[in-house]
């Protein structure tokens, strides 16, 4: 990553830092790597959100599809997920995503390294 | 309604098992029987020609719902059932086996049927369609002895199975009647890009040219074309289009090309209903047919909600397919039988781009997408919105597709 990193706001680095909040406007989705795991994070209304980044129903990327809101759409089947829970609003994906802890923090964002 | 109601939905495929669904989580209190000939508890098809071939996916992982579903959502499964006739005054439906079912209204979700070539020694053993989960499972087993196949068809089913079978270590040889494979659908550019891509990959791609004959001792050794050629192979695919399954019949029931329906899915008898491969639907007022998962799910969706109350969801959707073949995804949007002009979007070396199909006024019609996944929503509601876009915008790719809209002149 290019981006100069702020400060860690979470001493026992259990969160890894993502982008610049400049980088993340209101319904943008960024992609980043979490250990093997990929993970979109976004910005609905005004906060920041993580969750898997791979759709639960086939093989797509996340980041690829739009965030309206807080509602996150598959670019490949258009199933929706609510960011803030990961949770499926419409079909045909039946398995919610995995969320990831976001903070933003002195114009920064952070993802946490593990999930829930 | 009351709980004396029946609704039978005739075919489990992806329409039957999500109108069958859609009835009960919109809540719908009556019956619910959904039947289909195979035996199989429902299953998705889509990777029949891609991940269950390639090993990628078991035959658990390709059902359509855990079967504990079906129970829970008081869904009374009937496979193995091969009805033919529908009595619409008594309103019973007949099977092959002289078993009938009463129904309240009728759901029609039986699919479509594979075109079928007729080529001297086609009796030969090694020689398949694939529609079914019977017909993956008896190629998969004839594969492992095989390493030379031909392909009938350079269709979006030829070219996925030509990927799969690639990927594999077999060689490949695909035989194509036409010199411009879909070019209807995509036109002529984007079909020999779709041709090149197989040149790329090792795929031996023989156009403008057709199988006459087969020959082999049991099992077929050989194709040999019109144009002379003669292919080695130890199995042959045939992908060379779908038929509506229009099998359920009456004769007030309307059935050329497609069981004929409104935009709620009704069909020329009443109670009587269509959805998905097997029907002939208005598309912003043509009567079209289409053949893709998407529709299937989207379509049976919304007739659902019309079976439970009548006349309130009129069926709007785009028509939408994607394609996974040699590594790539393809994904398309809309349906144009013409169009004005095309706007690539992207280059085609770079196998990224966006091909546009506009119609006279400059609206979207259409647009093939080629790994471009993010633009996918974009152009759908562009699709949807059918606004005026400026080719020139269009093709510029430092004007994001989203920002689209103020772009537009009017």
């Amino acid at each position: 990553m290019q981006h100069t990193e702020g400060s860690n706001p979470v001493s026992d680095n259990a969160y890894i830092y993502v982008c610049s909040s400049s980088e993340l406007e209101e319904d943008d989705l960024f992609e980043c790597e979490i250990g093997t795991e990929t993970v979109v994070v976004g910005r609905g209304e005004g906060n920041v959100y993580a969750v898997q980044g791979i759709c639960s129903h086939a093989y797509a990327e996340l980041a690829d599809g739009e965030l309206d809101g807080t509602c996150l759409t598959c670019p490949l089947h258009f199933a929706c997920f609510d960011i803030r829970d990961g949770s499926v609003l419409e079909g045909p994906a039946d398995t919610p995503l995995q969320v990831y802890k976001a903070i933003e923090a002195d114009g920064s964002i952070w993802v946490s390294r593990e999930r829930g | 309604m009351s709980d004396e109601n029946t609704t039978v939905i005739v075919g489990a495929g992806i329409a039957g098992v999500h109108a069958a669904e859609s009835l009960r989580t919109e809540g719908y209190q009556g019956r619910v029987v959904l039947m289909d000939r195979d035996r199989q508890m429902p299953y998705d098809r889509p990777p029949l020609s891609k991940e269950w071939l390639t090993g990628k996916m078991d035959e658990a992982s390709m059902l359509l719902r855990d079967p504990a579903i079906y129970e829970k959502l008081d869904i009374d499964l009937q496979l193995g059932v091969d009805v033919t006739d529908v009595d619409p005054v008594r309103k019973t439906i007949a099977a092959k086996d002289g078993s009938s079912y009463d129904w309240d209204k009728l759901l029609l979700a039986t699919g479509s049927s594979l075109r079928t070539l007729s080529i001297a020694g086609d009796d030969l053993q090694g020689i398949f369609y694939l529609r079914r989960m019977a017909d993956a499972i008896a190629i998969k087993q004839h594969m492992q002895h095989v390493n030379e196949v031909v392909i009938i068809g350079a269709g979006f089913i030829g070219a996925e199975l030509a990927s799969s079978l690639k990927q594999l270590g077999m060689d490949v040889t695909i035989v194509e009647r036409s010199l411009y494979p879909m070019e209807a659908i995509v036109g002529r550019d984007i079909s020999a890009f779709l041709l090149n891509l197989h040149d790329c990959h090792g795929v031996n791609v023989i156009f403008d040219d057709s199988v006459v004959q087969f020959n082999g001792e049991s099992t077929v050794e050989e194709a040999v074309t019109a144009g002379g050629q003669r292919i080695p192979c130890r199995a042959v695919m045939i992908g060379v289009g779908a038929t509506p399954n229009t099998v359920v019949s009456h004769p007030d029931l309307e059935a050329d090309g497609g069981y004929a329906v409104n935009e709620f899915g009704e069909t020329s008898i009443p109670d009587i209903f269509a959805a998905g491969d097997c029907t002939l639907w208005p598309y912003r007022g043509t009567p079209i047919r289409v053949e893709h998962w998407d529709h299937a799910v989207n379509h049976a969706k919304t007739v659902a909600q019309n079976i439970l109350q009548p006349q309130s969801s009129p069926y709007t959707y785009i028509p939408y397919f994607w394609s996974d073949q040699h590594g790539s995804r393809f994904q398309y949007f809309g349906h144009a039988k013409q169009w004005t002009k095309t706007v690539l979007r992207g280059s085609l070396e770079s196998h990224a781009f966006t091909n546009f199909y506009l119609d006279e006024h400059n609206r979207v019609q259409a647009a093939f997408i080629a790994n471009q996944p993010k633009n996918a929503l974009p152009v759908r509601r562009m699709i949807k919105q059918q606004q005026v876009i400026d080719p020139e915008a269009l093709a510029d790719e430092s004007v994001a597709l989203k920002k689209m809209k103020h772009k537009t002149r009017i």
